[in-house]
């Protein structure tokens, strides 16, 4: 038990000390001569323009949406094809099922103007 | 494959599906005609599901991902009566929502489907998907008043921790997918046994945390107060008391089934017991000096899930009873209480707590309900509240936790001095200027079912606490 | 063994259900119709009283009676159950239920219970005529008449500890009717408190036999009783049965006004008349011998000691309250007095080993008692609320039905032959003499000639003394004369029950107890009748024709000693004043700076930590999200530490 918990100890001691010296080191051997450009956040890129803290509209969401529902279905479609002949009919079914509770989503979307770009 | 054992889900999902297309194809408007028939559809899927309860349907599906016992039917009933509850406690108030009123039905059955889908599921992936469900609805409804900054900053707040708290539980699943190469509950237990190692606790904290997140333990209670407070007022009942039951009706079958040998008699009941301990001590201590009804009963309900965490502690058939039994009062003790705020809401669009002021005269009835509900809550006999708790600590002591025992009883009685502080202002305070309550037959109907139901109960506990029983017993022989 | 039960057994809880039902109507309902709220209770008693019949004639008349004695019937719903408790000799679990208990005691007290209470609120019709609280009047009557009947029906100590209170409070409101009246309010509130401390020890006595039974049921405890309890010696010198058995006896004493504790009975005569003779005559306060009745087999298994005690305190009480009697002027106090004798008398039928006798005795006094407070209120009431026996006089002549049935209620309760008294009371005396007690029995005898010279001085003064001018009674309604009649007719007939063979105690005697039948001692009943007309004579003689009490002039210091009832109310007020008073005080400032010190402060506690928890509230989601995460590691961490994983962690996760 002892031995153990003084291998903790000497990771827990090495830990934090590890992180401080590296940030002291810099600290004490580099210069420090600040300009402009040093400050900036991005030293190299692209500026940017206007506030970074904008509104975008909405409806990418909700086309996001709807597309991440349809892409999922198509993802449940391909096995359900693939093993389709070997299911039978229930399977076919079921899957109908599921596309008509998709479909009924879709169409609230559609409804409720989610597809319109306003 | 007996898909009879998916009734009641089946039945739910179809109302709900047909609930939401109804809603489409009328016309724009007040919607009123959606309320019976929302209502009917619980009604009907209450009925499959208690058929089930009566007959003790006993069954597994898809080698015991999914099961239809009656600890899932009683879990089942109790979301469909908070559901039945909800609704019919809020139809005056979405007739003033400003949009969007005929999904409010179907969102609320949705959610209720997710909640149905966690109590039966024995699969963790299915579990997931059950609570997803039901947490996305929530998302929507808390930020129902889309007019109101509160109920959007409300709603904003939820999804973000709610999502945290998904990916720590996602994340706990894949652990214990990585341990056991299973995530089917009974085969988790099998596989781990009695065994533990770090990355065995890294999982199991982890689901833990996803469902403590639910039923807001402290200290991953942090979002409860404010999403309490910013929700339409119906939607803080019915997260206060169905989504809280729901991640208790998990959390207890994960507990219990997979890491039973883990957590019991090991530290995880130890912390467990810390964690319970500090949420009803600090959880009581909050709510005295809230100014806000919505705000004062999230502490409250902190408290309570504290309480009810106590017969998850207990963990055997006695505990897993008590916490069936007290979830279902606390139902309706919680929506009697509520549906008041709801009605004060209505006329006055306030949830101060001096806004209740004058109640005894302004409403008599409305008053009284929330006096008994309260006086429930707070475990005063002989209401239901006191034969809950008394399971619940009786429960646990039997485990030989006395002293939390002790903690719940003292924090009782700290309880009883925020609850009488609004049984207070109601009763004491004139109120002048304050409008008169008028109550709607839906709401009559439901504070006189929670009033009734809370005093029966109390009462004549034993129907309800035989079919607890026989629930407990499904899941633990 | 399965007995063939009758079948109208099971319906037993209707009885109590109806008053209840009734209550519940007039209290919510038809409260502002004074004539349909009295209908509606008359006819829901009546109705209770017809089921009692019924049940009464499947005791008594099917051939089952006998082997109810051993086997009583019970029909009980589950109640509560709690398990993973353990107490007493349950092991695991053990539940309370609620139901119903049959036996011949309860066929008696069911009969006489919903007879007197029907009576009763005939009578009250003609009695509370115009009064304003009419309503209220009968909803309480039927709150009464449940509780009384939940009482008796009670198959369980805590169910019969339910009833007990609720009948206690029954009485509170009743005897407290007239509140804007000071001496009534006084006198509820005596009354309440009083028999409060006699429930005290009822209550722990339920406590204790609940923690070394693990049950409270009435036929289960009979069972569990054994030798084996009394050797375990728990409080001086005393087994736990007995004292258990003490401290159960507690609650009869507050409740049936036994000394000391019977200071609120004549108080309570504050009531309306009818209630006096419900509620302080006939049933409430014989509450308390049916208990013992109820129990017996708890005092036959306690040490002798204690049934020595109950005997004695009831032939103390009876000798007590009959001298005080002597020397009231008050009609009903003089009554009052009278029922305090006669619960004496019961108690001592108890103590001395005959509960046969005792719940006679229950039966007949209820009849004759019930009489005499219905014929005061009848007297009462055409006086126009007159209650002092001097002011009276001449009643014979006014009110034939009344003094008629007055007469025939004296010569019962002076145990005339062949008066129901008569039957009841030379049982108890000859049972005392039998069973090896003369002194009880001497005194008990010279109690009956007491009896029966106050009861006569009371008839004498009353009814055949000097007519007044100022009075102009008249004989009151058919509906309040009726109830009279009746219980006339039962105060003859009544203790006829004990002649063929007995069967009163073929019936009513203890659970498992063998019938031994026990055949009239002549002797014994000729001195007893002897020895109630000397009581007679002597009364007559010295009242007859007297303006003022003869008595009172010739001794005049003993007169004042019982006018004022042995000083005992003063004594009590001198205790509380002096003593309670200042122990109340040393506590009032205990209360007021230690413990409320202790309550504010942990209040004060509790807000300063609420509101200093409330401050991590800081509506900011970063925060929120920075805890959670906090936390999982946190637990992740203990629970590790907690579970000895430490070392296990160091090697990349202890994943094997």
């Amino acid at each position: 038990m002892v031995d153990n918990f003084g291998a903790i100890g000497i990771i827990l001691i090495f830990a934090i000390l590890f992180p401080i010296v590296m940030l002291a080191i810099p600290k004490m051997v580099a210069p420090r001569k600040p300009g402009k450009e040093k400050e900036t956040t991005y030293e190299c890129g692209m500026e940017t323009r206007g506030e970074t803290w904008i509104q975008f509209k909405t409806n990418y969401f909700l086309y996001a949406l709807v597309f991440v529902a349809f892409d999922v279905e198509t993802i449940f479609l391909y096995p359900w094809a693939v093993q389709f002949r070997k299911l039978g009919t229930f399977a076919f079914v079921e899957m109908f099922i599921f596309i008509a509770i998709l479909l009924v989503g879709f169409w609230y979307a559609w409804k409720e103007g989610a597809l319109e770009w306003k | 494959m007996n898909y009879a054992l998916l009734a009641p889900e089946i039945t739910l999902a179809i109302v709900a599906v047909v609930i939401l297309a109804i809603g489409l194809m009328i016309p724009k408007g007040p919607h009123k005609g959606m309320v019976p028939l929302t209502i009917l559809g619980l009604l009907l899927t209450m009925g499959v599901t208690g058929g089930q309860f009566a007959a003790n349907v006993h069954g597994t599906f898809l080698n015991g991902m999914y099961y239809a016992d009656n600890y899932a039917s009683f879990f089942k009933l109790l979301f469909l009566t908070a559901a039945l509850l909800v609704v019919l406690s809020s139809t005056e108030y979405v007739q003033k929502l400003p949009a969007h009123r005929g999904e409010f039905y179907a969102l609320i059955l949705f959610a209720a489907l997710g909640m149905m889908i966690m109590a039966g599921s024995g699969d963790l992936i299915t579990l997931y998907i059950g609570l997803e469900t039901m947490t996305i609805s929530f998302y929507v409804l808390v930020a129902y008043l889309t007019e109101d900054g509160k109920s959007s900053e409300a709603g904003l707040k939820y999804l973000i921790l709610g999502a945290v708290s998904s990916a720590v539980l996602l994340y706990g699943i894949s652990f214990v997918y990585g341990l056991t190469g299973s995530t089917v509950i009974a085969e988790v237990a099998s596989s781990l046994g009695s065994s533990i190692s770090p990355a065995i606790i890294l999982a199991l904290v982890m689901v833990l945390v996803g469902f403590a997140f639910k039923i807001s333990l402290i200290p991953f209670h942090m979002w409860a107060p404010d999403i309490y407070e910013g929700a339409p007022t119906p939607v803080t009942a019915y997260l206060a008391v169905a989504s809280k039951a729901a991640g208790f009706a998990a959390l207890t079958r994960v507990f219990l089934i997979g890491f039973q040998q883990q957590v019991y008699g090991g530290s995880p009941e130890v912390v467990l017991a810390v964690l319970i301990a500090v949420t009803m001590i600090a959880g009581n201590l909050m709510a005295i000096p809230q100014k806000s009804f919505k705000r004062m009963m999230a502490y409250s309900s902190i408290a309570q899930a504290g309480y009810l965490a106590i017969g998850l502690l207990a963990g055997d058939q006695a505990g897993v009873k008590a916490v069936l039994f007290y979830a279902m009062i606390y139902v309706f003790a919680n929506m009697g209480a509520f549906t008041v705020a709801t009605l004060i809401a209505n006329a006055q669009g306030s949830d101060q707590i001096k806004d209740f002021a004058g109640l005894a005269r302004r409403s008599p009835f409305a008053a009284a309900v929330m006096l008994i509900s309260l006086l429930s809550l707070a475990g005063i006999p002989p209401l239901a509240g006191f034969v809950g708790k008394f399971y619940l600590f009786s429960a646990v002591i039997n485990q030989g936790w006395v002293s939390l025992a002790y903690i719940g009883f003292v924090m009782s009685m700290v309880s009883v001095y925020y609850y009488l502080s609004v049984v207070k202002t109601m009763y004491m305070e004139p109120g002048e200027g304050l409008p008169k309550i008028g109550l709607g037959g839906a709401s009559k109907f439901t504070l006189f079912v929670t009033m009734i139901v809370t005093l029966f109960i109390g009462i004549y506990p034993t129907p309800l606490a035989q079919m607890a029983i026989s629930a407990a017993k499904s899941l633990i022989r | 063994m399965l007995i063939e039960m009758h079948a109208s057994f099971q319906w037993a809880w209707l009885i109590p259900a109806m008053p209840l039902l009734s209550f519940l109507i007039i209290g919510f309902i038809t409260k502002k119709w004074p004539q349909l709220s009295s209908t509606i209770s008359i006819v829901c008693i009546l109705t209770s009283f017809v089921l009692a019949v019924w049940i009464d004639f499947g005791i008594f008349f099917s051939g089952v009676g006998a082997s109810l004695v051993d086997h009583p019937f019970q029909a009980t719903v589950h109640w509560l159950t709690f398990s993973g408790v353990h107490i007493g000799l349950t092991p695991n679990t053990f539940g309370l239920d609620f139901g119903t208990l049959i036996d011949p005691i309860t066929g008696v007290m069911l009969f006489v219970v919903t007879l007197v209470a029907s009576l009763v609120q005939i009578y009250s019709v003609g009695y509370m005529h115009g009064d304003k609280g009419y309503a209220r009047y009968f909803a309480y009557q039927s709150l009464f008449a449940m509780s009384m009947l939940g009482l008796v029906l009670a198959s369980n100590l805590l169910e019969l500890f339910l009833f007990w209170e609720l009948v206690g409070l029954c009485s509170y409101l009743l005897i407290g009717f007239w509140y804007f009246k000071v001496s009534a309010r006084e006198a509820a509130k005596k009354a309440f408190i009083t028999t409060r401390v006699g429930d005290f020890g009822l209550l722990i006595a339920i406590l204790f036999l609940f923690n070394k039974f693990g049950t409270l049921n009435f036929v289960d405890l009979a069972k569990l009783m054994g030798p084996g309890f009394q050797n375990a010696i728990v409080f001086g010198g005393m087994s736990y049965l007995t004292l258990t058995a003490f401290l159960l006896f507690s609650g009869p004493i507050g409740k049936s006004g036994q000394f000391p504790l019977h200071v609120w009975l004549p108080d309570a005569m504050e009531g309306p008349t009818p209630v006096s003779a419900l509620i302080h005559a006939a049933t409430m306060v014989v509450a308390g011998v049916y208990l013992l009745a109820r129990t017996y087999f708890l005092f036959q298994h306690a040490s002798p000691a204690v049934l020595e005690f109950v005997g004695s305190l009831g032939t103390f009480t009876a000798l007590f309250a009959a001298t005080i009697a002597i020397a009231q002027n008050d009609i009903k106090r003089i009554l009052a007095y009278s029922t305090l004798s006669q619960l004496g008398y019961m108690v001592m039928a108890m103590g001395v080993g005959t509960m046969t006798a005792g719940m006679f005795h229950l039966m007949t006094h209820a009849f004759f008692k019930a009489l005499l407070f219905l014929g005061a209120g009848s007297v009462i009431h055409a006086l126009h609320e007159k209650q002092d026996i001097w002011d009276m006089g001449g009643l014979w002549k006014k009110m034939r039905i009344t003094g008629t049935t007055f007469a025939i209620a004296v010569l019962a309760i002076s145990g005339i032959f062949p008066f129901a008294g008569f039957w009841s009371k030379d049982e108890i005396l000859g049972t005392a003499l039998k069973n090896g007690h003369p002194v009880i029995y001497a005194v008990g005898l010279f109690t009956a000639f007491l009896t029966a010279f106050y009861m006569t001085r009371l008839f004498v003064i009353a009814f055949m003394g000097p007519e007044k001018k100022e009075n102009h009674p008249h004989e009151s309604p058919w509906m309040m004369t009726l109830p009279l009649i009746i219980l006339g007719t039962l105060s003859v007939v009544g203790g006829w029950v004990a002649i063929p063979a007995h069967g009163f105690a073929y019936y009513v005697r203890p659970w498992g107890s063998v019938y031994e039948p026990d055949p009239m001692n002549w002797t014994l009943a000729g001195i007893s009748v002897v020895v109630g007309l000397a009581g007679m004579v002597s009364a007559y003689g010295i009242y007859n024709g007297k303006e003022s009490d003869p008595l009172a002039a010739a001794f005049p210091r003993v007169h004042t000693v019982l006018k004022n009832k042995y000083y005992v109310d003063e004594f009590y007020a001198w205790i509380i004043k002096n003593i309670v008073d200042g122990i109340g005080k040393v506590l009032y400032w205990f209360d007021i700076y230690v413990v409320d010190g202790i309550v504010n402060g942990l209040a004060f506690l509790a807000r300063f930590l609420g509101n200093w928890f409330r401050k991590a509230q800081t509506g900011q989601l970063q925060v929120y999200a920075i805890v959670f995460f906090f936390a999982v590691v946190a637990l992740f961490l203990i629970i590790t530490i907690g579970d000895g994983q430490l070392a296990a962690l160091t090697q990349l996760g202890g994943v094997r």
